[in-house]
C-alpha cells in the first residue's frame, strides 16, 4: 500500500472517531433543547465521504457527482439526473429547458401561459416570470394544500402551454387530472418535487410523471447536500438541454477537465462559426453555471443510501403527531393526503380554523416561546409578496384558500431528527396552549 | 449517467487482419446505456481525482441488457489501437468511462444501416434487441474487406431470423464469388433498389471516414434530406 493511500485510510478512520466524539449519541432535553422543524441527519459516513472527496481535491464535479447522478437516476428509473446547486436552480433549469429552440414548435415562448399555484415557494414561480411566461394561478385545498382539480380544468385557455406546480409539503397534487389535461391539450408538465422526494402517486414516485422535475437537497428536505438540487427527466433531448443550461449553455458535454468525449471536438459546424470550431466553446443556449462541487455530491451519496429510511421515519413521525394532535381538530385543520397518494411529508401543516378563538400568530408565538420551531407555509399568497406585486398574471376564480394560508397556516417538523420524546413534548406544548396558556 | 469504471479484460478475440474484440468486466455494473452509445477506454493509470488520461471512443457492441460484461471491437489503425494490440491481454486492468453518444436508431420510422468494418459495432446492440414485432422496415448493409471479417454476421443473421422486418445484405471487397455475400463495397445503387421508399428512410452510417464521406455525399445527391442522414463519425 502506497503512503498516500495509507495516510488517507488513517485520516478517514480519524474522521469516524471525530464523528463519534462530536456528534453521536445526543438526546433531547425538553428543558433546554429546541424541537427543530428540520435539520441535517447524518452519521460518520457523510463526514468520511466529505473528507474523502476533499482529499481528492478535484473540487469540481467528479467521481462522487458521477456516482450520485447515476444512482439517483436509477432510484427514479429515469434516464437522466443532473445535480445543480439548489432546488431553486433545478426549477429554473427545468422550466427554462422547455424554452429551448431545440424543441422547435413545442418550445415555450414569451407570453405563453403556465398554470400554477400562488401558495408556495417563490422559486417555483420565479422561472415562469424569468422566462417571460405568464403564470395562471388557481386556488388550493386547505388540508392538502395542492391545486383544486376543478380549477385546473377551468384554467386551461388557448395560450396555456404548461402546468408547473409543486407537490407542496410532500403531498402529490392530483396527477390524474394534470396528466389528463396535459395529454388532451399537449401541455408540458413540470413537477416541482423539491418538497416531496419519495412521495408516491398510485404507487409511482413523484418526479417521474411529468416531462421534467426538480428536487431540492437543502437541509430541510428529505435528504441533503447542504446546498444542492437535481433535475430529472426521462427524455433524452430534454436531458441534453438541461445539462447545457446548467453548464454555461455550452453544447459540449465533456466533464470538467476533460476533452473530446464526443470524439468530434474539431469536426462540426455550428451557427456561423468556422467549421471545426472547438466544441468546448460552442454555446447552444443562454445558460448558467449551476453546478455543484464534488464535496456536496459526496454528502449526497451518503445521504441517498439512507433516503428510504429517512422517508419512512418522516411518515412514522407524521402518524404519531397526527394521533397526538387530532383531539384539537375542532380548532385546527390537520394535514391530509390527496386521493391515491402516499406523501413524503415535508412537515406537519396546520391551519388555524377561523372560529378557533385564537390566531395563527398567537399559537406560533407560544410554540416558538416554548422552543418548538414553526414555519409559515413558505410565502403564503405570492401575489401579496413585495417582489411579485404587479407581475403579469391571470387568476382563475379566486384565491380564498391561498389567502387563508397566508393568514392562518404554519407547519412544524416531522424530520427524522425528531424522536418520540420530542413528539410528546410538542403535544404537551399544544395541550398547554389549548388549555388557555399564552405568551405574556 | 456517465461513470468511470475500472475493468478487467476477460478475453480477446483475434478476428485476423489486426481486428480484435475485447471483453471487459467492470468492477461494478456498468450504468444503463442505449444501443449505439460508446465508451472511452484508456490504457493509462487513472485514479479518482486525477485528470482523465488519453482515451479513445469505441461503440459498445454488447447489448444494454449485459451491463456486467461489455464488448468492443477495434481494428488497428493508429498509435492508440497499436498500443491496444500490444498491451491488452486477459487479466489486464483498464479504465473506461461510459455511456456517451446519440447515435441511436429511431424506432419511429424505417431505417437503413450502412456499416463498414468495425463500424458495425454501432448497430450490434440495436440488432440484438430487435423484437419479432418491430414495426418498421430495417435494412442492413454490412461490408468488410474480406468475408471472414464480417465479425458480426452471425448476430445479424440471427436478428433477421427473429425479426421479419429486418433485411440484411453482406458485402466483401475481397474473396471468391459467393451466394452468401455481394462482392465490392456498399453501393448506393444497390441500396436504392433494395428499399421500397428510399426517401422516407433514415440512413445511419458507421464505418471508416472515406466510406462515410462517400455515402453521405451520395445520399445528398439522391435528395435524401440532411435530417435523415445520421453519421457516427469520430476524429
Amino acid at each position: 500500500m502506497s503512503r498516500d493511500v495509507k495516510l488517507r485510510a488513517e485520516i478517514l478512520k480519524l474522521v469516524e472517531e471525530y464523528y463519534q466524539e462530536r456528534f453521536a449519541g445526543r438526546s433531547f432535553d425538553p428543558a433546554r433543547d429546541t424541537v427543530h422543524y428540520a435539520g441535517r441527519v447524518f452519521d460518520a459516513d457523510e463526514l468520511v465521504k466529505l473528507v474523502d472527496s476533499s482529499l481528492d481535491f478535484f473540487l469540481t464535479a467528479s467521481r462522487y457527482s458521477d456516482q450520485f447522478e447515476a444512482e439517483f437516476a436509477e432510484y427514479f428509473g429515469l434516464a437522466s439526473a443532473f445535480i445543480v446547486n439548489s432546488g431553486s436552480s433545478a426549477n429554473l433549469v427545468a422550466l427554462t429547458t422547455l424554452t429551448s429552440p431545440k424543441l422547435g414548435d413545442r418550445r415555450l415562448r414569451p407570453g405563453d401561459e403556465v398554470v400554477t399555484v400562488a401558495a408556495g415557494f417563490p422559486t417555483t414561480l420565479s422561472p415562469i416570470l424569468q422566462n417571460q411566461l405568464t403564470p395562471v394561478f388557481v386556488d388550493v385545498n386547505l388540508g392538502d394544500y395542492t391545486a383544486i382539480p376543478a380549477r385546473l380544468e377551468e384554467a386551461i385557455g388557448p395560450k396555456t402551454r404548461a402546468i408547473a406546480m409543486a407537490h407542496t409539503m410532500g403531498v402529490p397534487f392530483d396527477l390524474d387530472t394534470v396528466l389528463r389535461l396535459a395529454r388532451k391539450d399537449h401541455l408540458w408538465v413540470v413537477e416541482d418535487n423539491c418538497d416531496a422526494l419519495g412521495a408516491r402517486y398510485r404507487g409511482q414516485l413523484t418526479g417521474t410523471f411529468g416531462d421534467i422535475s426538480a428536487v431540492s437537497f437543502y437541509p430541510a428536505h428529505q435528504m441533503t447536500m447542504g446546498e444542492g438540487g437535481c433535475v430529472l427527466t426521462g427524455d433524452e433531448l430534454l436531458g441534453h438541454i438541461a445539462r447545457s443550461l446548467r453548464d454555461w449553455g455550452r453544447d459540449c458535454y465533456c466533464a470538467g477537465g476533460e476533452s473530446n468525449t464526443c470524439g468530434k471536438r474539431f469536426s462540426q459546424q455550428f451557427g456561423t462559426l468556422p467549421y471545426g470550431y472547438d466544441h468546448k466553446y460552442v454555446y447552444s443556449h443562454i445558460g448558467y453555471n449551476l453546478k455543484v462541487t464534488d464535496m456536496q455530491a459526496a454528502v449526497g451519496v451518503a445521504q441517498l443510501g439512507k433516503l428510504d429510511r429517512f422517508i419512512a421515519r418522516r411518515k412514522a413521525n407524521f402518524q404519531k403527531l397526527y394521533a397526538l394532535l387530532e383531539k384539537h381538530q375542532d380548532r385546527l385543520i390537520l394535514p391530509q393526503a390527496t386521493p391515491h397518494s402516499d406523501p413524503s411529508w415535508f412537515g406537519f401543516v396546520i391551519t388555524v380554523r377561523q372560529d378557533a378563538g385564537f390566531t395563527r400568530n398567537e399559537l406560533t408565538r407560544f410554540l416558538e416561546d416554548n422552543r418548538v420551531e414553526t414555519r409559515n407555509l413558505f410565502s403564503g399568497n405570492l401575489l401579496r409578496q413585495p417582489a411579485f406585486i404587479g407581475i403579469p398574471h391571470r387568476v382563475v376564480g379566486d384565491l380564498t384558500n391561498t389567502d387563508a394560508i397566508t393568514e392562518r397556516t404554519f407547519f412544524i417538523g416531522v424530520f427524522p431528527g425528531i424522536d418520540d420524546a420530542q413528539l410528546e413534548y410538542i403535544d404537551s406544548v399544544f395541550e398547554r396552549f389549548m388549555g388557555g396558556e399564552r405568551v405574556s | 449517467m456517465p461513470q468511470k469504471l475500472r475493468c478487467e479484460v476477460t478475453r480477446i478475440l483475434d478476428h485476423g487482419e489486426r481486428v480484435y474484440s475485447v471483453f471487459l468486466k467492470p468492477e461494478t455494473q456498468a450504468p444503463r446505456f442505449r444501443p449505439g452509445q460508446f465508451l472511452h477506454l484508456t490504457l493509462d493509470e487513472y485514479q479518482h481525482g486525477d485528470f482523465w488520461p488519453d482515451s479513445r471512443p469505441f461503440s459498445i457492441a454488447s447489448p444494454p441488457s449485459e451491463r456486467s460484461l461489455l464488448r468492443i471491437t477495434y481494428a488497428v489503425k493508429g498509435r492508440f489501437t497499436s498500443r491496444m494490440e500490444m498491451e491488452l491481454h486477459a487479466g489486464r486492468q483498464v479504465w473506461i468511462k461510459l455511456p456517451y453518444g446519440e447515435f441511436t436508431v429511431s424506432p419511429r420510422n424505417a431505417a437503413c444501416l450502412l456499416a463498414g468494418g468495425t463500424g458495425m459495432t454501432a448497430f450490434t446492440a440495436f440488432l440484438s434487441g430487435l423484437e419479432a414485432d418491430y414495426p418498421h422496415p430495417v435494412y442492413l448493409f454490412y461490408g468488410a474487406r474480406r468475408p471472414d471479417l464480417l465479425v458480426y454476421r452471425t448476430l445479424a443473421e440471427a436478428a433477421a431470423r427473429s425479426c421479419p422486418n429486418l433485411r440484411v445484405c453482406f458485402l466483401a471487397e475481397q474473396g471468391d464469388a459467393s451466394t452468401d455475400y455481394r462482392r465490392g463495397r456498399i453501393d448506393l445503387d444497390v441500396v436504392w433498389k433494395s428499399i421500397s421508399d428510399p426517401l422516407n428512410v433514415t440512413y445511419y452510417l458507421s464505418g471508416p471516414p472515406g466510406m462515410l464521406q462517400g455515402l453521405k455525399a451520395g445520399l445528398g445527391q439522391r435528395k435524401v434530406a440532411d435530417g435523415r442522414i445520421m453519421v457516427d463519425a469520430w476524429e
